[in-house]
């Protein structure tokens, strides 16, 4: 999508900045992966597909950028994670130049695997929110990560530059498809079978965390000794403890991007914790993570009014 | 040996130094019955309760967990209880979407004279926490290596 504007751009922007985050085609089919474009000669590399899921605000954070001059590709999530970042002080609005990228949402490889059974990329022309198969076009909505269904800022709120034009649709109420609504319909015994059953699975690899962009202590408490709050055993209570624990960690910060989710090797929908909490901070505090840059974050201001009916 | 018969809620309390954990004081010097599931924990306030105490009070076995601290508006703090609420708040509700029995994980808000008040919020939750029995959702697991 908008590769010649993104290219046209590019050039002009590596006047400016030392390296522009970006992506390029993967090694594999249907895998798009980070690509750091240095030179001019490089710019052409530069892609923008619906499997650039990636959110490479996380490179803003290594030790080797943070100093430096970059230009970075963001789409609406990564933006509000770039508003997030610069709210906690953790990278300098000088030394960033955002590149806004509307984004029609990102397609799942294993929900595209699932229905499709194995795939060949000659099979698939994409547009922008619908893409054809064996002559066949039909709507990306059914095959998007769950996070991108239930997406609301399909648009960056934080841009220097715009490629492409914006999404007119708000993506969660067209695709009506929310995985987060779904669980929360069932009887509360069921649920339990359910986090049970997918977090038993989780091996704690915590690639979830090293994808999050905004997972960025330096000691995270899973791996503290003093406290000593969970052991690494890959157990169900201390995953639960963990997973709930990050949620909690994320709670006003979380920005809905899925990076956790599609980092998981075991495909565990890890972000519906923080997505549920991420919804009640939307319900209850009228927060919405790196939407507004000036407003205090839930967790560090209160009103009178909130919520006390749980308290006895 | 624990039995489904005599088993008894263990409770862990954390009570804020200058309401609750006062006012559970007053209940002892006044003489009023309380049951004794609770094990106390004194915190300078309820604001310094990391949600993450509760989870981990959860995980080591506990069968129900009270924070109690001042009234809104009446923290030593001035705010630390308007903060903890939030926390709370969030705690809560991620545990009922976990599945987890909304008993085990209780707020109230209990001031230094309120000694009966505090007896009575005690006898609500031990007796809330027999209702649904013993906690075998999130107590850790042992792990044995061959």
């Amino acid at each position: 999508m908008y590769e010649e504007e993104l290219h046209r751009l590019s050039v002009k922007l590596l006047d400016e900045v030392e390296y522009i985050i970006g992506y390029t085609s993967g090694t594999l089919p249907f895998r798009s992966r980070p690509f750091l474009c240095r030179k001019k000669e490089e710019v052409e590399l530069l892609t923008f597909d619906h499997f650039s899921g990636s959110n490479l605000t996380r490179y803003l954070l290594s030790k080797d950028l943070r100093e430096k001059k970059v230009a970075i590709l963001a789409k609406g999530c990564d933006a509000r994670t770039i508003t997030v970042l610069l709210r906690e002080g953790q990278i300098k609005r000088e030394n960033v130049v955002v590149v806004g990228l509307p984004c029609y949402g990102m397609v799942s490889l294993r929900k595209l695997e699932k229905h499709f059974g194995s795939l060949r990329p000659q099979d698939f022309t994409w547009h922008l929110d619908t893409f054809t198969f064996q002559g066949k076009t039909q709507s990306i909505g059914p095959f998007l990560e769950n996070t991108c269904q239930r997406c609301l800022y399909p648009n960056p709120p934080l841009f220097d530059y715009l490629v492409g034009s914006r999404v007119e649709y708000v993506p969660r109420e067209r695709w009506k498809e929310d995985s987060l609504k779904r669980l929360e319909e069932i009887s509360s015994e069921k649920r339990w079978e359910f986090f049970a059953q997918e977090f038993q699975r989780c091996i704690r690899c915590y690639a979830c965390r090293n994808a999050c962009p905004l997972c960025y202590c330096k000691e995270c408490f899973a791996e503290a000794q003093r406290p000593y709050w969970l052991s690494p055993a890959a157990t169900r209570s201390e995953n639960l403890f963990f997973h709930a624990g990050r949620a909690l960690h994320m709670a006003g910060r979380c920005v809905e991007c899925g990076a956790c989710e599609r980092a998981c090797p075991l495909e565990i929908p890890i972000a519906l914790l923080p997505l549920k909490v991420e919804e009640l901070v939307r319900e209850h505090f009228t927060f919405e993570a790196g939407v507004s840059p000036d407003r205090e974050p839930p967790l560090l201001t209160y009103r009178e009014n909130d919520p006390n009916e749980f308290i006895k | 040996m624990v039995n489904e018969e005599n088993w008894e809620p263990k409770i862990v309390a954390f009570l804020c130094h200058w309401c609750s954990y006062a006012g559970a004081d007053l209940a002892g010097v006044s003489r009023i019955q309380y049951p004794p599931n609770i094990r106390v924990i004194r915190v300078p306030c309820s604001g310094a309760v990391n949600p993450l105490y509760i989870l981990k009070a959860l995980r080591e076995g506990a069968d129900g967990v009270l924070v109690s601290g001042c009234h809104p508006g009446d923290c030593h703090y001035l705010s630390g209880n308007y903060f903890a609420r939030r926390k709370f708040f969030l705690l809560k509700e991620l545990l009922r979407f976990l599945g987890i029995e909304e008993e085990r994980v209780q707020f109230s808000w209990v001031s230094a004279s309120e000694g009966q008040r505090f007896s009575q919020v005690v006898q609500e939750v031990v007796e809330s926490v027999k209702r649904i029995g013993p906690s075998r959702k999130n107590i850790k697991e042992f792990v044995f290596h061959v």
